[in-house]
C-alpha cells in the first residue's frame, strides 16, 4: 500500500498554508513535527479528504481519492485535533455510531466496540455519558473510534494535546500497539510524543517540509551542532538571548547549557550526541521555545 | 437504519429539544384551549361560560340539525319576519329594529350563526349587514336562497377590484358547481375554532425548525464535521440519515402539536359538524369540501409547508457556521409576513403574501384566490402544495450537496 500527496497546495487567501508537499508514504509510523501554524492539520484534513487542496493530488495505490470515493474513506481513520463528542452519547453509543458511519454492520461493530473500549481501558465507564469524561478520557475514545474500521491509514492530529505526561505514555504505547501495518500519521508539536514510536520523521514549517529523513539518521544533519557547557548565571542570561537553547540545568553554582548552533558558542563547549528535541530546536528556534513554555504552563 | 437510529436519537437526547418541545406543546394548549377557557353564551338568566355554556350551545342547535332548502330559509324568514308585527317583540336603537324579549332568546339567540348565514347570501360582496336586514326582504317570489347565493358568487367573480380572468372565473363557477345543494345545517363549533386557528400552528413549526437547525451546522460547531465527513459514509448514506431523521423528527412532533391543538377544541366541542358542508360557516365558499376535507385540505398543505421549511432548514444548517446563524435567517422567513396584511387579492404584492409560510397556514377559503399559470388556474390550496412541494424537491438536495462539500477549516 502506498499513499502519495503529490505536490499538494491549499491557498486561502494571503496565506498559503500547505505549499507543494510531495510525499510518498509506505505502512510504517511517521511523526509531522512543526509549530503551531506551520500546515500540519492543513495538510492532514487534505489527507483525510474533508478539505480540498487548491492543488495537486492525494492518491491510494495509484488511484485518487476521487475515483476511490467511499472505498478511499473505508481505509482511514481519523482522530482529528480537539474534536467535538455528542456530549449527550455514552461511549458505547457513540462508538456504535460512528462504527455505522464507517460502514461496520452491526455484529462487527458491537464486537470492535467491546474490544477497543477494552483496549482505552473505557469498558467500565462505557454506559458514561460522553459529557461526564475527562480530557484523557476523551482523547482515548478519539482513538478507538478511529481504529473502529481497523483503518490502513491512522491520521492522528495532535492526539496528546491537553494529556497529563503520564497520560501521553499510555497514548503513545496505545497508538504502537494499533500502528501495525499501517500508514500512521501522528502529528504533533511535541517532541518526546513521536521521537519513541516514529519510524520516519516530517519536519514542517510554512507550509512545506524541510526534512523528511527516517527516525535512525533524522538527526545526523546537525551532528557536531548541539554543544553542553557549564557556564554561571550571568553568562547563561546573555547565551540564553544569543542562542537557541535546548536545555539549562543547575549544578551547584553553576549552569548546563545545551545549545544548538553551528558554531562553538564558548570556549569550554563539547559536542554531544543530538537527539530530535535539539533538531526541532534547531529549526523552529524561538517558535518552539515559546511553544514549549506554552505547553510547561498547561 | 443504524445511522438513521442514531441520528433521530442525536436530535432526541439534546436538553434544548426537550425544552423548545415541551414549552411549546404548552403554548399550543394554552392557544388552543383559550377558545375553551373564554367561550361564553348568553341566555335569559345571563352567562354561562366554559364547557358548562359549550353544553347549552350544543343543546340549541339540537333543532337546528337542518336541510336548508329554499323552503326552509324562506318559512324561517317568514317566521323572523312575522315576530316583528307584534310591537312587544321589537326594540329600536334609533338606526334599526331588533327582536326583543322572548322573541329573541327563544327564536333569534339559538339560530344567530344560521341567520346570518342566510343574511348573509342577500348581502352585496363587500357588504355585512347581519341578519337584522332579513326584515325588510321582500318574500313575495319566495326566499330563492340558491339563486340569491349563485348571483352573490357571480358578482363576486365580476368584481373589478379581483381581476379575475375568465379561466379564473370559469374554474371557480365549475368548483362551485360541485357544491352540493341543498345544505345541511348543524353544530360545527369544534371545526370552526379549527378552522380559524390554523396560523397557530407556525409556533409549532418554529419549534421544529429550531430543534432541526444543528442538524448539520451543529457538527460544525463542536468540530465533530471532520470525524464524520472522513468515515466511510459521512458524504452519503449519513446525509440521507440526517435528512431522514430530520423529517421524521419534524413529522413526528408537528403531529404530536396537532394532536393537541385539535384534540382539545374536538373533545370540548365535539366532533359534530365533521360532515357537513363548509359553506354553512360562509355561503359563497366555493370549495365542495366538508369541514374535516377542508381542515385535511389545509393540513396537507401545511405539512408541506412544514417539509418545505425542514428542507429549507437543513440547506441553511449545512451551509452555516452555526444553529444561531440559521435561525437568524429563518425567524424572518417564517414570522415576518406576520406583518404584513394583504390589501386585496390581486397583485403581486398579494398573491405573493399568500404563498408565504405564515400566509399559507390559514385556509383563506372564501376568498377566491387563484393563480394563473398560462391557461392554468390553481387555487391557493393547489399552489400552495405545488410550491412548497417543489422547494422540498429542491432544499433537500441542496442540503446535501452543501453538507458533501462542506470544507473543514
Amino acid at each position: 500500500m502506498q499513499l502519495q500527496l503529490q505536490d499538494l497546495c491549499k491557498q486561502y487567501a494571503t496565506k498559503c498554508a500547505v505549499n507543494h508537499v510531495n510525499v510518498n508514504l509506505a505502512p510504517g509510523i511517521y511523526g509531522l513535527l512543526g509549530a503551531n501554524g506551520a500546515g500540519k492539520t492543513t495538510l492532514m484534513r487534505m489527507i483525510c479528504g474533508v478539505l480540498k487542496p487548491t492543488s495537486g493530488r492525494i492518491l491510494l495505490d495509484g488511484k485518487t481519492i476521487e475515483e476511490l470515493g467511499e472505498r478511499y474513506y473505508s481505509h482511514l481513520g481519523y482522530m482529528p485535533q480537539d474534536f467535538g463528542f455528542y456530549p449527550d452519547f455514552t461511549a458505547r453509543e457513540f462508538m456504535l455510531y460512528m462504527a455505522a458511519v464507517k460502514g461496520l454492520d452491526t455484529k462487527t461493530a458491537k464486537e470492535r466496540t467491546e474490544q477497543l473500549l477494552h483496549m482505552v481501558n473505557l469498558h467500565e465507564v462505557a454506559n458514561k455519558k460522553v459529557k461526564s469524561y475527562s480530557g484523557g478520557m476523551k482523547q482515548r475514545l478519539g482513538i478507538a473510534q478511529a481504529e473502529l474500521n481497523h483503518p490502513s491509514i491512522l491520521i492522528l492530529d495532535e492526539p496528546t494535546a491537553g494529556l497529563d505526561p503520564k497520560e501521553r505514555v499510555r497514548f503513545r504505547n496505545l497508538i504502537s500497539d494499533f500502528a501495525k501495518e499501517k500508514i500512521v500519521i501522528l502529528s504533533t508539536h511535541i517532541v518526546s510524543d513521536v521521537s519513541y514510536i516514529a519510524d520516519y520523521i516530517f519536519m514542517m514549517k510554512n507550509g512545506q517540509f524541510l526534512l523528511d529523513e527516517p527516525m535512525e539518521t533524522v538527526t545526523d544533519g546537525i551532528k557536531g551542532k548541539v554543544w553542553e557547557f557549564l557556564a554561571d548565571n550571568r553568562e547563561a542570561a546573555q547565551y540564553s538571548r544569543h542562542f537557541s537553547v535546548v536545555n539549562l540545568h543547575h549544578e551547584n553554582n553553576l549552569v548546563r547549557l545545551r545549545i544548538v548552533s553551528d558554531t562553538a558558542p564558548a570556549a569550554n563547549a563539547v559536542t554531544v550526541e543530538p537527539s530530535l528535541e535539539d533538531l526541532f530546536l534547531y529549526h523552529f528556534g524561538e517558535d518552539a521555545q515559546s511553544e514549549r513554555s506554552d505547553d510547561d504552563a498547561d | 437504519m443504524m445511522l438513521i437510529k442514531y441520528e433521530f436519537l442525536k436530535i432526541l437526547r439534546k436538553k434544548s429539544t426537550i425544552i423548545v418541545m415541551a414549552v411549546n406543546l404548552l403554548l399550543t394548549a394554552f392557544l388552543f384551549g383559550l377558545p375553551i377557557l373564554q367561550y361564553q353564551t348568553y341566555h335569559q338568566d345571563g352567562v354561562i361560560k366554559g364547557l358548562e355554556g359549550i353544553a347549552y350551545d350544543k343543546k340549541q342547535y339540537e333543532d337546528l340539525s337542518v336541510t336548508i332548502t329554499d323552503e326552509y330559509v324562506e318559512k324561517t324568514i317568514t317566521e323572523y319576519q312575522n315576530l316583528f308585527e307584534n310591537p312587544d317583540h321589537v326594540g329600536f336603537d334609533g338606526n334599526e329594529k331588533f327582536l326583543i324579549g322572548d322573541a329573541y332568546w327563544n327564536f333569534v339567540a339559538p339560530r344567530e350563526n344560521l341567520l346570518g348565514m342566510i343574511a348573509s347570501v342577500y348581502d352585496s360582496p363587500g357588504e355585512t349587514s347581519g341578519f337584522n336586514k332579513l326584515p325588510e326582504l321582500d318574500m313575495t317570489d319566495g326566499a330563492k336562497f340558491y339563486p340569491a347565493r349563485n348571483e352573490k358568487i357571480e358578482s363576486l367573480l365580476n368584481t373589478p377590484s379581483r381581476d379575475l380572468s375568465d379561466e379564473q372565473k370559469a374554474y371557480w363557477r365549475n368548483l362551485n358547481s360541485k357544491v352540493e345543494t341543498p345544505l345541511q345545517y348543524g353544530y360545527h363549533e369544534g371545526f370552526k375554532i379549527i378552522m380559524s386557528s390554523f396560523e397557530l400552528l407556525m409556533f409549532a413549526l418554529l419549534a421544529v425548525c429550531i430543534v432541526i437547525a444543528p442538524v448539520f451546522s451543529g457538527e460544525y460547531q463542536a468540530g465533530t464535521d471532520a470525524v464524520i465527513l472522513s468515515g466511510k459514509y459521512g458524504k452519503t448514506k449519513l446525509v440521507t440519515a440526517k435528512i431522514i431523521s430530520s423529517l421524521l423528527f419534524g413529522v413526528l412532533a408537528f403531529t404530536l402539536h396537532i394532536l393537541v391543538a385539535f384534540g382539545l377544541p374536538l373533545a370540548a366541542f365535539g366532533i359534530d359538524g365533521w360532515n357537513l358542508p363548509i359553506q354553512i360557516a360562509g355561503a359563497t365558499i366555493p370549495y365542495p369540501f366538508t369541514f374535516l376535507q377542508a381542515t385535511l385540505a389545509n393540513l396537507g398543505v401545511i405539512y408541506l409547508v412544514l417539509i418545505a421549511m425542514i428542507g429549507l432548514t437543513l440547506f441553511l444548517s449545512a451551509k452555516m457556521k452555526s444553529p444561531y446563524l440559521v435561525l437568524i435567517v429563518l425567524v424572518p422567513v417564517l414570522f415576518l409576513p406576520l406583518f404584513l396584511s394583504p390589501n386585496g387579492t390581486t397583485g403581486a404584492y398579494n398573491l405573493t403574501l399568500f404563498l408565504l409560510p405564515y400566509r399559507s397556514t390559514m385556509p383563506e377559503i372564501g376568498k377566491y384566490i387563484s393563480y394563473q399559470i398560462g391557461g392554468m388556474v390553481f387555487d391557493v390550496f393547489s399552489i400552495r402544495a405545488i410550491l412548497y412541494a417543489a422547494l422540498t424537491i429542491m432544499m433537500l438536495p441542496l442540503a446535501r450537496l452543501g453538507f458533501q462539500k462542506h470544507q473543514v477549516a
